[in-house]
């Protein structure tokens, strides 16, 4: 009797401590900044907590927007629209450490790249930008040279820049590093749970429930389908070459990533997709291999801790060495 | 052994290989979940388990299958590796149980029941490689039950009639 | 029964309900494959998720085992082995349910497409 009453308390045992374990909630959270829908899931054990961090979360995103921000002014704030936009008489800006940072991380991998990832390129995107709403014509190479002054960035210290007036475009880089800042802020405060998608990036921490998470990479075409999908946690995934923000023009697709070297839109590929543990690096990275061929980035790749699938423009699929692992 | 009792288990082994010919009549038993079935041939080996000893359980089980196998289904057959893995895992949970818990003849049936069941399932896991078979586990533990507690007691008043 | 029968029986039941929670839990609205494999080798999926009807051949321990798909259900029609346990067990549907074809070591198992958690533009 003793064995079957302790039998039974331990199956009971067993059946409690499924209830009783800490009650994980999932939050969800939607946003829109940088010109793109953000979504961010976490799971958290704390109400209070959770809901904190919803507007911490907002905040960071909302920083970021206003401060890459290179068609309107804020208040108060000096972003990338008053740094080519202002009639101080300075010789420099003192900026945001938080814009002042993004800047220097962007320009340290620019001069790595050897200026093949360009933010100087305002100019060239302005032009562009102009016929892409207008919706007819494509630019001419004289338009292009006169609009590409390509006024140095200059970092002083200290978080000044030299007062030269650059135009600065922030586009390839601003989502991925504020989604990064926001995945390091969630694990900060002890979060491990988390999905956040800002359309071209996503980052995810650890599942709920389940082994991994499975992204799916949307294919360039405007079918729906997807590429393939992706397997994994504590990963980011990010996409250039999406066709939501391409311009057609007499049936030729032109993307919205410029080639600094030619100034024209580059035409290697119509997508890749890049697989990294940091969403920052991971935008820096899809960018510039969008602006190479893809033998080119199939080495270039290889000095980085990061995977990689490309879509020709003949639709193949291309996938670095390790990339399979994710699949 | 005294010749009342080698008679009277080599009777027994008959009956035991009849009835579970006869149980593989029933429609329903053959085959709609496999490892379901009443047992009825183990209210024979409950019944020497209780009136004679674990060995005599042991042996008259094994020869079952055996016979069985020779019977019906050929001696070598996955249908005789089944009840064989099933069988004897019954029999020795059946013993334990009857040995180191309060449990009457009735509970000791239902753990028969069940544990050849879970012999039976875990011989296909081997067999076929494959775990999804589990999934037929709670179907053969819920229909143990009313089988392990007819079984239980038709050994029970069984046991009432004999003497040695 | 004395009162320990009745305690095995009470953790029997919990076990049985234990387990059909999970197994049911399993139950998936998602688009669903039938996976047909012989020992541990999958040779065959059939996509479930259209209302055709369609028969597939593969080859078991015994001989050919004839499987029906019938929209989103499957069965065993034609098999050789001496009980036809997996033919008699009719349809299944659900990624729950299996057929299991001992002699023949074909194991065929409804399998809900996992999903996608977020789609990357």
């Amino acid at each position: 009797m003793k064995r079957i009453s302790l039998l039974i308390i331990i199956c009971f045992c067993l059946l409690l401590s499924g209830c009783s374990l800490k009650q994980e909630k999932e939050y969800k959270l939607n946003l829109y900044y940088m010109d793109t829908y953000i979504y961010v899931d976490f799971f958290c054990n704390n109400k209070e907590q959770a809901e904190a961090m919803k507007t911490s979360i907002d905040s960071i995103y909302e920083s970021y927007h206003k401060l890459s921000d290179r068609y309107n002014e804020y208040d108060d704030i000096i972003n990338i629209y008053s740094i080519h936009n202002n009639d101080r008489k300075d010789d420099y800006l003192v900026l945001d450490p938080k814009l002042y940072d993004l800047l220097e991380y962007s320009l340290e991998f620019q001069k790595m790249t050897n200026n093949r990832f360009n933010i100087e390129i305002g100019g060239i995107i302005d032009v562009w930008k102009k016929y892409r709403e207008l919706g007819e014509g494509i630019p001419n190479v004289k338009e292009l040279k006169t609009a590409d002054k390509r006024n140095k960035l200059v970092l002083l210290g200290d978080n000044k820049i030299k007062n030269n007036h650059p135009n600065l475009d922030l586009g390839a880089i601003s989502k991925g590093y504020a989604t990064e800042k926001v995945g390091k802020y969630l694990e900060e405060q002890g979060i491990t749970k988390y999905l956040i998608n800002a359309g071209g990036n996503v980052k995810v921490g650890l599942p709920n429930n389940k082994d991994y998470y499975r992204v799916g990479i949307q294919s360039p075409n405007k079918d729906g389908s997807l590429v393939t999908i992706v397997k994994g946690k504590n990963i980011s995934v990010v996409t250039s070459g999406s066709y939501e923000r391409n311009y057609t023009y007499q049936g030729k697709t032109y993307s919205h990533i410029i080639d600094p070297s030619t100034l024209y839109p580059a035409e290697f590929m119509k997508s890749v997709t890049v697989i990294t543990e940091d969403s920052a690096i991971g935008d820096l990275l899809s960018t510039t291999l969008f602006l190479m061929n893809v033998d080119d980035g199939l080495e270039f790749i290889k000095n980085y801790n990061a995977e990689a699938i490309w879509v020709t423009n003949n639709d193949e699929l291309i996938r670095s060495e390790g990339f399979s692992s994710y699949e | 052994m005294e010749i009342k009792k080698f008679t009277r288990l080599s009777m027994l082994l008959a009956l035991s290989v009849v009835l579970n010919i006869v149980e593989s009549f029933i429609p329903f038993f053959n085959g709609t979940i496999p490892g379901l079935k009443i047992g009825l041939a183990n209210t024979v080996i409950l019944f020497v388990l209780y009136f004679y000893s674990f060995k005599d359980a042991m042996t008259l089980s094994i020869l079952r299958v055996l016979l069985v196998g020779i019977l019906r289904t050929g001696l070598f057959s996955i249908t005789s590796l089944f009840s064989f893995g099933g069988a004897l895992i019954s029999i020795v949970m059946m013993f334990l149980s009857k040995k180191f818990t309060k449990l009457s003849i009735i509970g000791v049936s239902i753990i028969g029941s069940i544990s050849h069941a879970i012999g039976q399932i875990i011989v296909a896991i081997l067999l076929v490689k494959n775990i999804n078979i589990v999934y037929y586990l709670p179907w053969i533990l819920l229909f143990a039950i009313p089988s392990g507690i007819l079984v239980g007691f038709i050994s029970k008043e069984m046991l009432k009639y004999f003497k040695y | 029964m004395n009162k320990s029968d009745k305690i095995l029986l009470i953790i029997i039941t919990i076990i049985i309900l234990v387990i059909c929670c999970i197994t049911f839990s399993k139950k998936s609205d998602l688009p669903k494959k039938a996976m047909v494999y012989y020992q541990n080798d999958l040779v065959l999926s059939i996509d479930l998720t259209d209302d055709s009807v369609n028969t597939y051949e593969v080859d078991g321990l015994l001989g050919k085992v004839v499987i029906e798909k019938n929209g989103s259900k499957v069965r065993v029609i034609e098999e050789n082995s001496p009980n036809h346990i997996c033919s008699k067990q009719g349809y299944i549907e659900e990624s729950y349910e299996v057929l299991i074809c001992l002699p023949n070591k074909i194991v065929i198992k409804i399998e809900a497409e996992e999903k996608i958690d977020t789609i990357v533009k």
